[in-house]
């Protein structure tokens, strides 16, 4: 039991919920998403993320639209269907009943939501550097 | 300095350096081979490639004069190496392992969870014949030698049941590239053994104690003794055998053959990665190294340098791979075929190579020899029934009736029999000269034509049961005037039935006997004569005709269409050569019993015609009662063939059946055959007289010096007789030896 795969895991675990979220806002361009999460510390290959897409979509969760690029061939923008919707709705109400069930459980232990929340973001940028990407 | 070429890439002319274009090659090799059993594969790898595509255009629009090793090096990061997604995969694994509950209401988790093992499919990277042992292994996640043995076992105790089962398979399931997923395989263990390793070797793939297969191999040994024990103790008394016995033949042989035919197929595991997958363990460099650093320390260095071959002929191998990829194609495939090799020279090796893979190619070998003998055979066969077939064709008309009997007839003969065996031979040589088409159109057209057949020969048979389904028989009695000599002779004359010759492409020999047919008429002599005690103190006489038709009424009329020509004049009973059927009524199975009733103290005498004319013909002189024919149902005429009587032997009546007026028995026990063999032969040796005299009339004409000329009147005989004695004098010259013995005496 290592420390890195609990957090992978960890993080595993929200990545499609954070995928679907960053696509619910509006068509999106793949490279987009792994931009968005980036910004938010939130690390995934590229390669990873288009094998999810494919899955998702064709659980008819997601679909797409060739749009005409300035530089090149169209690309493929991706969209939530209403299937998609839904299933986004029943993930985030798992989450937030998750996170205050979390942060309920953490506070019984004496530790304050702000330190908790910090030291999410305090771990990302380590296992980033651990990956030799 | 570097070489720069243009690829077109995903819509894009991309300058890329040959070394990068080459590394790039090998990615996405490796991410093909990746999503190998992903359901959306094409499409994945198709995103990621425009992704790749669309990076490497942005680094050219900044500037850059082409793609280097380090731009394709930095994408490939950037998108994550199979190595990144496996380890993420693993890490998905146990996450859906341990939280079960929250993972089932995702879809994608569960997803993937089941695409690790992939649907039922041949695998066309492991294949012997069609990789349907091998998918099925793949499938199970077991070796393929063990199916493979499986199947082969299945093949031999069921009568070819699992060819059946292998080409149904083959049929059925579609075929993909799977990567080997297996971790173990089945080895003979070199260093653990008794006499081949066998039971060792099955012994670390299912991780059990050694002595376990080894007892299960020796059980039937074992049980021997005890049975022989027991079999002597109990002797005479106790009847123990049975058990023992089942376990000592049959069981005990199968385990002995088993442990052979593991001995011969199973390879020995030889080298360290061997070994590694015999014990199941998972094979990369380190584990490689491990065990043989293990063995270093623990035997001898024999086996490093035996690895260290097996490694120079794996470098070989891919050697030859690469050059021959290079004749062939070119850079490309060149390029794909070393990038391939680099990546899974080393490990796949041994899956591929070796003792098993030459037991493959020997069972191959062997089994397209046999199929092809088989698919001559069959085509031979077919051959000969067809011409078979042509000359019983007139038959045709007498036994079948209507338009869709015709047509059945017709699509029995051509699809069911005619269509498997030229698939056969097709798909035989096909394999034979490795001709492989990517759809299998023709195993759909075989087999739908062979369905056809299948419908037509049930069709056939049905109608042809429904055809015989009622039997009928009609009664005529023939006018008898009472004999004052008491006593009548039964005989045919008119001259035996013979075939005519109607058709000229059915052989007229002396086989042909007892039949006719012309265009509206089928003759047989299906006649049977039976002897019975009259029930008054006259003779009477019967005929009994008897027909199969589709139900009481249509046989009845078959039976009564029957021509059978019979009369009774001056104490002679005159039969009929054969009884005749038109064509209407078809052949049904017709035939005449022709009954005659003596009465007791009354004689009867068969003339000899009665045997020489009447075919698949037989007397019955003491039947049990009348319907006897019926009863057993017998519609053969081959079974019973022999003469219960002698010909032209008076033969009388009493109260306890007939029998002989001299009293003897039967003088030989005749046969139709051996009567028909003896003619032959008799007319043989007769051709042969006739041919010998020929040749002596004609020498006789030919030449006066004839030495065999038997005319004694001949003027030249004596001539003949001097220069015979002249030729002796000669030769008793000309010998050494004469004079000798001469001397001597």
């Amino acid at each position: 039991m290592n420390i890195e795969n609990t957090q992978s895991q960890m993080r595993k675990g929200v990545l499609e919920f954070c995928i679907l979220s960053v696509i619910k806002r509006g068509e999106v361009y793949p490279s987009d998403i792994i931009e968005e999460m980036k910004k938010a510390n939130l690390n995934i290959l590229e390669g990873t993320l288009y094998p999810l897409l494919t899955r998702l979509k064709n659980a008819d969760f997601l679909t797409y639209r060739w749009i005409e690029s300035s530089s090149g061939p169209p690309r493929k923008y991706f969209s939530l269907t209403e299937k998609g919707a839904a299933f986004y709705k029943e993930l985030e109400q798992t989450w937030n009943e998750m996170a205050s069930a979390v942060q309920a459980v953490t506070k019984q232990n004496g530790r304050s939501n702000a330190v908790v929340t910090g030291e999410t973001i305090k771990v990302h940028p380590s296992t980033e550097n651990e990956n030799p990407l | 300095m570097k070489k720069v070429i243009n690829i077109n890439f995903k819509g894009r002319i991309i300058p890329i350096e040959e070394t990068a274009f080459e590394q790039l090659q090998k990615y996405t090799e490796s991410l093909r081979r990746y999503f190998a059993n992903e359901e959306g594969r094409d499409e994945i790898i198709n995103d990621i490639e425009d992704r790749i595509a669309e990076l490497f255009d942005e680094e050219l629009k900044k500037g850059a004069t082409c793609i280097t090793d380090a731009s394709v090096s930095n994408v490939t990061a950037s998108m994550g190496s199979v190595e990144d997604f496996e380890q993420m995969d693993n890490e998905g694994a146990t996450t859906t392992n341990g939280h079960s509950s929250s993972s089932s209401s995702s879809p994608s988790a569960s997803a993937t969870a089941e695409e690790v093992r992939g649907n039922l499919s041949r695998n066309g990277n492991d294949k012997i014949l069609g990789g349907v042992c091998s998918g099925l292994a793949n499938y199970l996640k077991i070796d393929p030698t063990i199916v493979r043995i499986l199947f082969a076992l299945i093949t031999l105790g069921g009568f070819g049941a699992g060819v059946l089962v292998y080409i149904i398979m083959w049929i059925i399931l579609p075929v993909k590239d799977l990567k080997t997923n297996i971790r173990k395989r089945l080895f003979r263990n070199p260093d653990d053994k008794v006499i081949g390793g066998v039971a060792s070797g099955i012994a670390k793939y299912f991780a059990i104690p050694v002595w376990l297969p080894r007892v299960i191999f020796l059980l039937p040994l074992i049980l021997g003794v005890f049975s022989s024990v027991f079999r002597n103790m109990w002797w005479g008394d106790f009847d123990f055998h049975p058990g023992p016995l089942f376990f000592t033949g049959g069981f005990g042989g199968t385990l002995f053959l088993t442990y052979i035919v593991l001995w011969i197929v199973l390879p020995l595991a030889s080298s360290a990665t061997d070994k590694l997958q015999m014990r199941g363990e998972k094979i990369d460099v380190n584990s490689i190294k491990n065990a043989v650093q293990e063995e270093l320390g623990s035997t001898v260095k024999e086996r490093a340098a035996q690895m260290g071959e097996e490694l120079k002929e794996g470098a070989q191998k891919i050697g030859t791979t690469i050059s021959e990829g290079a004749q062939r194609v070119g850079a490309e495939i060149s390029s794909k075929s070393k990038a391939f090799a680099v990546e899974a020279g080393p490990v796949a090796k041994s899956a591929g190579s070796g003792i098993g893979n030459a037991i493959g190619i020997l069972f191959k070998a062997f089994f397209l020899f046999i199929a092809g003998i088989i698919a001559f055979a069959l085509l031979m066969v077919l051959f000969a029934v067809t011409l078979g077939g042509i000359a019983v064709w007139p038959l045709k008309d007498f036994y079948f009736e209507g338009a869709v009997q015709n047509f059945s007839v017709w699509g029995t003969l051509i699809f069911f029999l005619f269509v498997p065996v030229v698939g056969f031979f097709i798909w035989t040589i096909r394999r034979i000269f490795n001709i492989r088409s990517k759809n299998s159109y023709l195993g759909w057209i075989f087999g739908s034509l062979w369905t056809i057949g299948w419908v037509c020969a049930i069709m056939l048979v049905s109608s042809i049961f429904k055809n015989f389904r009622s039997y009928e028989e009609v009664e005529q009695t023939v006018p008898v005037t009472q004999p004052l000599s008491k006593n009548i002779l039964v005989k045919v004359s008119e001259p035996a039935l013979r075939y005519s010759g109607h058709y000229w492409w059915i052989d007229n020999d002396s086989d042909n006997n007892g039949w006719d047919i012309n265009d509206d008429t089928l003759w047989i002599s299906n006649i049977k004569v039976r002897v019975e005690k009259s029930a008054d103190s006259s003779y009477s006489v019967k005929t009994i005709r008897y027909s199969y038709g589709q139900n009481r009424k249509d046989a009845e009329t078959k039976a009564g269409k029957i021509k059978f020509n019979s009369n009774y004049k001056d104490s002679v009973l005159d039969l009929g050569n054969g009884i005749a059927i038109d064509k209407e009524s078809k052949f049904r199975g017709q035939k005449v019993l022709v009954l005659v009733s003596v009465p007791v103290g009354s004689k009867i005498r068969f003339d000899k015609s009665l045997s020489n004319k009447l075919y698949p013909f037989n007397i019955r002189i003491n039947p049990g009662h009348r319907r006897y024919w019926k009863d057993e149902g017998d519609f053969d005429f081959d079974v019973d063939m022999s003469f219960d009587y002698d010909a032209d032997t008076d033969y009388i009546m009493t109260s306890d059946g007939l029998q002989r007026v001299d009293g003897k028995y039967k003088s030989k026990n005749y046969n139709e055959q051996d009567v028909n063999e003896e003619m032959k032969n008799i007319q043989e040796q007769k051709k042969e007289l006739e041919r010998k005299e020929q040749e002596l009339q004609q020498k006789k004409n030919n030449t006066d010096t004839n030495r065999y000329r038997y005319t004694p009147a001949s003027p030249k005989a004596p001539e003949k007789n001097t220069k015979q004695i002249v030729q002796k004098l000669n030769t008793g010259s000309d010998s050494p030896f004469i004079p000798i013995t001469v001397n001597a005496l």
